[in-house]
């Protein structure tokens, strides 16, 4: 086993971070992931509820393949992988370099609250006498000044708020733990010379900075200074600049010929100010104009402090940085219109309702409004606030707002048991996703979701009440006043902040409304090389395309590392093999935190050792202060390698933070983790049952009990444990991408980049798919730069074979090693081995009968427009009107989904026809103007251009006729309630696309394809190009319909995701994995139905179920199903539970 | 020549002449942004006055139905309350869009405005004459120019209420200094331009 030694730096640490960071980890190379909060998790923390389930779902991201490399725990809590560092409170402060080999400077916020030694006691919190608004939960709760980031990270230890705190010291000295140290100030060591010839300023200011936790010393003069500066070092200097004798500008001088490093400050009264400047020029730092206020000099103090900090923090080298900064959103109490935000209670965000659905569990599950916790039965959501106003400078759409408020309204609905009824104030109900079309269908239809076209402008309250009325008007200009328990503000995104001095320092661009840009048809590349863009720092995406991006950015920045040498330095592993111990008699090792002298102070250790040494597994007991600390921890280590046993149990607090120590001590033992088990004392909890401090007889006997009890759980479980090392599956380090066009290209390239063999399958002569015939994007980038340049960087590929005119007959196998039939037109068939599939096939436009389209040459569809044009069969001076029509057969049943981009052709053709000439008119009928994101500039401008777009119904569409050659339409315009009657003399109908995704080839492959014949992935938030069955991806329109960009995104997906199997010689499996005794299974395959990973397989020649442990998760439901217990779960076989069991009753 | 003396003689013509279209244009530019998201009709006060909603007159310049916003009372309704244009997302200047087509109605001298264009010229005149309104002469002035025997009757009630209140007054109007007069000069060449 051969180790990378490649890093990365992952920045920001919400969804899109962990995934890049757990991507670029499982393919072997070192992450570091930071984040300026002191929690993981983003905005997802906020979050409980995601559509299309309703429910979280977050863990599904964690790592399938060699999963005991990382915790296998919610992930909503925490995270841990052995390949990733994760830094919280820390900031990236400088980047040097070239891609490759960055050097990288972070710097963390000072902690006043140690992480290791904090157990979350929270004794601090009943003693801080500072109560500040809770932003966590949207400020409707309060908390204390220190405080749970977070209520549900595992660890959690408390952090301050440096603002609220008043540094009273009473958290101090309550904590047990000594983990506080607030009055002890972490910046003791940063010593200040005041230098001013006034007594009353030097005097004064060090007062000011002596407060602050800083060393200050004064000098009267420049020489008493330099007198003072020789005996000791100091790290600032604040001098005036006007004193007898040696004046600041000499001091200053004099100063940094003998100490460089100190850094200066000088003081100045407004008529020196240039002398200041002047003194600059020289060395110094920065200037204070007198007279200052004492928050000014000491914000500049710390200011200093904090780079100097920074400064003696060493770079650290990483190949490529991933920015995944994430979005901020629109305050609407900043707003032009503030529709009472912040003056009505009852008008919330939509990020506010969150918390409101999520502390609905507090309130026994009731919904109701925190104002006067009033149940909510009528809640009214206004969409785009703070999104597509051009007059707040916010001509953009913010991508997930609609889905967000349909998702709320849902989920809002279920807590009130549908007696809530809820109203959604729209002007495009932008469904633009996989199968969200259907979801708001049956919002709408199914849970009686009321959507209202139009846009609300202000909010009335009533006093009496509290409730909100709200005038709206319909289509007709019929004027209705509703009333409502409470207004959701779908708010929309703006960028991170910190976003521009960020950008600024890696010297990326920024569109006009400050989030990052991308490279053309690209979503994750930047102008810097090695510097990519992850989920919603480039604008704010779902979670399944943040997800996507994220893996694509995690491909480029594998690529980047790779292609700089990263990955070709290949260190093999240090650690010894395991030792065989199957033979021998279990040994167990019992090592028991006692938490400091908790433990010891309650009874002798002894009492307990005694008891468990009852146990004849049981070898030795050992008692430790802190195992939880590193030198505890050393201490622990020390003995197990003197004593050597063949199992270890660990009883301390939260197992969980022992992951990665654990195995570590596997490795350097020989033990196969399973050997090792820890187990929770929870001695918090039975201290906090004794009645006062000197407990009594019985009760310490209930504890001894107890403990021993939670240690016999554990030993039963060691005991009976499987020494033996987990299985490992054989990898056949190549791939098979089916489909080349774009999509295919790009992930064929990206694997064989990683210098892995790939073969590539295409149907057709040439390769490119849709590309050959697609000019332009909406932004006017041309196609053909990037197919041809894709398309020669893949036929000169050494690694890549290329056949055309070729198709998958049939395939066989699993991850790791598939046999696939190829039947070549020229070559003939043949069979290829590979150990993953990417399924690229493609999609292409429907095809329709609608609209009388067989009826006149002048109906033609999206596609035919896009050829006339670029063939110049088109002449837009000869053309007086065109007509186009949106959702052709889409967006209802069968084909009830939205193809996402013929919204954007539409926009693209009407804009290139309008330049062209500027008198055509154009009419396009829509039901919702998809122009999600940053397309909606484009909207503006072609409504500016003079397009005239007019809504229709499903129920009422527009009808075209023919008659003589020439063609009419007719519709009714609901915003006039009138007939129109249009003469066309060219209809473009918006088809929309369909899959190539051919059932027998899905079937091959053993993927599943959704009801309108899209790749189904595994799950499409969390797993999106992931099939149920491991070792099959997808990507590219034949998983859902996407523009050239959000496609190639999906193909550096699926690549990555196919990467990390291919990385593999051996991939490991997992330590829990289902077992099968063949001698007792009688081949009913009903654990293979069971199977919800596909993990299993009948094998006609050997009559047996086969597992394919790389494949099995370990969820035990085979085990449940088999009527002759055949199938097992290793580490939970019948008697090792049946102990376990005893042991807790005992 | 003062404004009043400038109104021509009437134009029977149901339908708009060439330089309607031209300035529609113009109109239409004001408001192509537009996204008919209802903002303007759910805010305008005397909507519910009006034969078309701003929405849909709006709808109409876009598609430059210039038979419908000319027989349309809509914006000879409108009130000048810039609450529309203050509230549109879009940021567009609809109050100026009213005006625009207010001009256009004057300037045409079109006659379903007649009331209303003949009433906004009586007022000036009045104003170009004192430097402020007075009543009694600007309903004077209105009642001329319509050329109604009958009007007068119609206002009666009316005038008798308000003069009940007091609120009309009966003082011989001053001249006034003429300071006025260039500014009204001033605006009428702005508005050759």
């Amino acid at each position: 086993m051969k180790k990378k030694i490649g890093k990365a730096l992952v920045v920001g640490s919400g969804i899109s971070g962990i995934r890049a960071a757990l991507d670029l980890a499982e393919f072997g190379y070192g992450v570091i992931l930071i984040d300026r909060l002191p929690h993981i998790g983003g905005i997802l923390s906020q979050l409980d509820y995601q559509f299309p389930t309703d429910r979280c779902g977050m863990c599904k991201m964690l790592p399938l393949v060699d999963r005991d490399a990382s915790s296998q725990y919610c992930l909503r809590k925490g995270l841990f992988h052995e390949n990733i560092q994760i830094r919280l409170s820390t900031e990236l402060t400088s980047v040097e370099g070239e891609p490759g080999h960055f050097q990288v400077t972070l710097r963390q916020k000072p902690r006043l609250v140690d992480p290791v030694l904090c157990v979350g006691c929270g004794e601090c919190v009943k003693v801080c006498p500072v109560e500040v608004p809770d932003s966590f939960h949207a400020g409707m709760t309060t908390r204390k000044a220190i405080y749970l980031p977070v209520p549900h990270a595992i660890p959690n230890p408390y952090v301050i708020d440096m603002e609220a705190c008043t540094r009273c010291g009473d958290c101090e000295a309550v904590c047990p733990t000594d983990a506080i140290k607030v009055s002890e100030h972490i910046h003791r060591d940063f010593r200040v010379l005041v230098v001013d010839d006034e007594l009353i300023v030097r005097d004064s200011i060090k007062e000011w900075l002596e407060d602050e936790g800083f060393t200050v010393n004064v000098a009267a003069s420049g020489p008493e200074a330099l007198d003072i500066l020789s005996k000791q070092s100091y790290q600032l200097m604040l001098t005036d600049i006007k004193m007898p004798g040696m004046g600041g500008v000499e001091l200053l001088q004099k100063a940094k010929e003998d100490f460089p490093d100190i850094c200066v400050i000088m003081m100045t009264a407004y008529a020196t100010v240039e002398t200041a400047v002047e003194a600059m020029k020289i060395g110094a730092s920065d200037y204070l104009i007198k007279p200052f206020e004492p928050d000014n000099l000491i914000q500049m103090v710390f200011q200093k402090y904090q780079e100097h900090e920074a400064a003696s923090e060493a770079p650290i080298e990483v190949g490529a940085l991933v920015l995944c900064g994430g979005t901020a959103y629109f305050n609407p109490s900043e707003g032009e219109n503030t529709f009472g935000y912040g003056v009505y209670p009852n008008v919330v965000t939509s990020l506010d309702f969150e918390r409101i659905l999520s502390s609905a569990a507090l309130q026994q599950g009731r919904l109701v409004r925190p104002s006067d916790s009033k149940p909510l039965r009528k809640v009214a959501w206004f969409q785009c606030v703070g999104s597509r106003d051009i007059k707040i400078d916010a001509d953009f759409c913010s991508f997930v707002c609609c889905m967000h408020a349909i998702k709320e309204a849902l989920v809002a609905k279920e807590r009130a048991e549908d007696e809530l009824e809820a109203a959604i104030f729209y002007m495009d109900m932008r469904t633009f996703g996989k199968s969200f079309q259907r979801y708001r269908c049956q919002a709408e239809t199914k849970h009686g979701v009321r959507f209202e076209r139009g846009r609300v402008h202000s909010i009335i309250q009533d006093e009496a009440s509290g409730d909100l009325i709200v005038g709206h008007v319909d289509y007709t200009g019929t004027h209705k006043e509703e009333h409502f328990d409470m207004v959701v503000l779908s708010v929309g995104q703006r960028p991170a902040p910190g976003t521009a001095e960020l950008a600024e320092m890696v010297g990326i661009s920024l569109n006009q409304w400050g989030f990052c840009k991308a490279e053309p048809f690209s979503e994750t590349l930047t102008s810097q090389e090695g510097i990519l863009l992850g989920g919603s720092f480039s604008g704010l995406k779902d979670i399944n395309d943040s997800v996507i991006q994220a893996s694509a950015a995690a491909l480029a920045a594998s690529l980047v590392i790779h292609t700089t040498g990263g990955s070709l330095l290949l260190e093999p592993k240090s650690h010894e093999p395991f030792l065989d111990i199957s033979q021998e008699p279990p040994r167990v090792m019992v090592l028991v935190c006692t938490c400091g002298d908790t433990l010891s102070k309650l009874f002798d250790p002894q009492q307990l050792a005694r008891r468990l040494k009852t146990d004849p597994g049981v070898d030795r007991v050992f008692f430790l202060e802190q195992t939880c600390t590193a030198a505890g921890w050393e201490n622990l280590v020390e003995l197990v390698e003197k004593h050597k046993p063949n199992r270890i149990l660990i009883g301390a607090c939260i197992p969980y933070l022992y992951s990665r120590k654990t195995r570590e001590l596997g490795r350097r033992v020989g033990l196969v983790p399973g050997l090792i088990h820890v187990v929770n004392l929870r001695l918090m909890d039975q201290l906090s049952k004794l009645k006062d401090e000197t407990p009594s007889a019985d009760e310490i006997t209930a504890i001894i009990h107890e403990l021993s009890s939670i240690l016999g759980m554990g030993l039963a479980r060691l005991k009976w444990a499987d020494p033996t090392p987990a299985p490992r599956v054989k990898i056949f380090q190549q791939a098979l991408v089916v489909g080349g066009g774009i999509a295919g290209m790009t992930a064929a390239l990206a694997i064989a980049d990683h210098g892995f063999q790939v073969d590539l399958v295409e149907k057709e002569e040439m390769l490119g798919g849709n590309l050959t015939w697609l000019e332009r994007d909406l932004e006017g980038n041309i196609t053909e730069i990037i197919l041809e340049k894709t398309r020669h960087n893949l036929e000169k590929h050494p690694l890549i074979r290329v056949h055309t005119r070729s198709r998958v007959l049939g395939s066989y196998g699993q991850v790791g090693r598939f046999y696939t039939t190829i039947e070549d037109k020229a070559k003939g068939t043949f069979t290829l081995e590979h150990g993953v599939t990417i399924l690229a096939t493609g999609g292409m436009e429907a095809t329709t009968t609608s609209y009388n389209y067989d009826k006149s040459e002048a109906i033609i569809t999206q596609k035919e427009l896009e050829q006339k044009i670029n063939d110049n069969k088109l002449h837009p001076s000869q053309l007086e009107s065109v007509v186009m029509i949106q959702c052709v057969d889409s967006r209802e049943e069968p084909r009830n989904y939205c193809s996402r981009i013929c919204c954007d052709t539409s926009l693209k053709d009407a804009l290139c026809l309008k330049r062209q000439n500027p008198d055509i008119d154009i009419y396009i009928f829509y039901r919702d103007i998809m122009a999600y994101g940053f397309v909606e500039s484009y909207y503006t401008q072609a409504r500016k251009a003079g397009v005239i777009f007019i809504p229709y119904d499903v129920a009422e569409k527009p009808r075209v006729t023919v008659t003589d050659g020439s063609i009419q339409v007719t519709a009714s315009e609901p915003i006039i309630g009138q007939k129109i009657r249009l003469d066309a003399d060219l209809v473009v109908l918006a088809t929309g696309i369909v899959p190539t995704l051919p059932k027998d080839l899905a079937e091959a492959f053993g993927v599943t394809v959704d009801q309108d014949g899209f790749f189904q992935e595994a799950e499409t938030k969390w797993r999106p190009v992931d099939s149920i069955k491991e070792g099959v991806f997808a990507c590219g329109l034949a998983h859902s319909p996407r523009n050239i960009a959000e496609s190639i995104a999906t193909a550096r997906a699926a690549s990555q995701r196919a990467l990390r199997i291919l990385c593999h010689e051996h991939m490991p499996a997992g330590k829990v994995v289902a077992e099968i005794h063949h001698s007792l299974c009688s081949l009913c395959e009903q654990c293979i139905d069971a199977c919800p990973y596909g993990a299993r397989t009948l094998d006609l020649d050997l009559e047996k179920v086969i597992i394919n442990p790389a494949m099995c998760q370990g969820c035990g439901s085979c085990a449940t199903v088999c009527p002759n217990s055949a199938s097992t779960l290793v580490g939970f076989s019948d008697r090792q539970m049946l102990d376990v069991i005893d042991s807790a009753f005992e | 020549m003062n404004p009043l003396e400038k109104l021509e003689s009437e134009q029977k013509s149901e339908t708009a002449p060439a330089l309607v279209i031209d300035s529609l244009a113009s109109i239409r530019d004001m408001v192509s942004a537009c996204i008919q998201c209802g903002t303007c009709t759910g805010s305008c006060p005397n909507a519910f006055a009006m034969d078309l909603t701003p929405r849909q007159l709006w709808y109409n310049v876009l598609r430059g139905e210039k038979e419908t916003i000319f027989h349309s009372k809509t914006f000879s309704l409108c009130s000048v309350c810039y609450y529309c244009t203050l509230r549109c997302p879009r940021g567009l200047p609809l109050t100026e869009a009213m005006s625009a087509l207010k001009q256009i109605a004057a300037k045409e001298n079109l006659a379903p405005y007649k009331k209303s264009t003949r009433f906004y010229k009586s007022f000036l005149e009045s104003v170009y004459r004192h430097g402020r309104v007075r009543e009694m002469e600007l309903m004077t002035l209105y009642f001329i120019s319509m050329k109604n025997p009958f009007l007068p009757l119609q206002f009666a009630p009316l005038g008798i209420k308000l003069m009940g209140k007091g609120k009309i007054s009966f003082e011989i109007p001053s001249k006034g200094n003429g300071a006025l007069k260039a500014i009204f000069r001033k605006v009428e060449e702005l508005e050759q331009n």
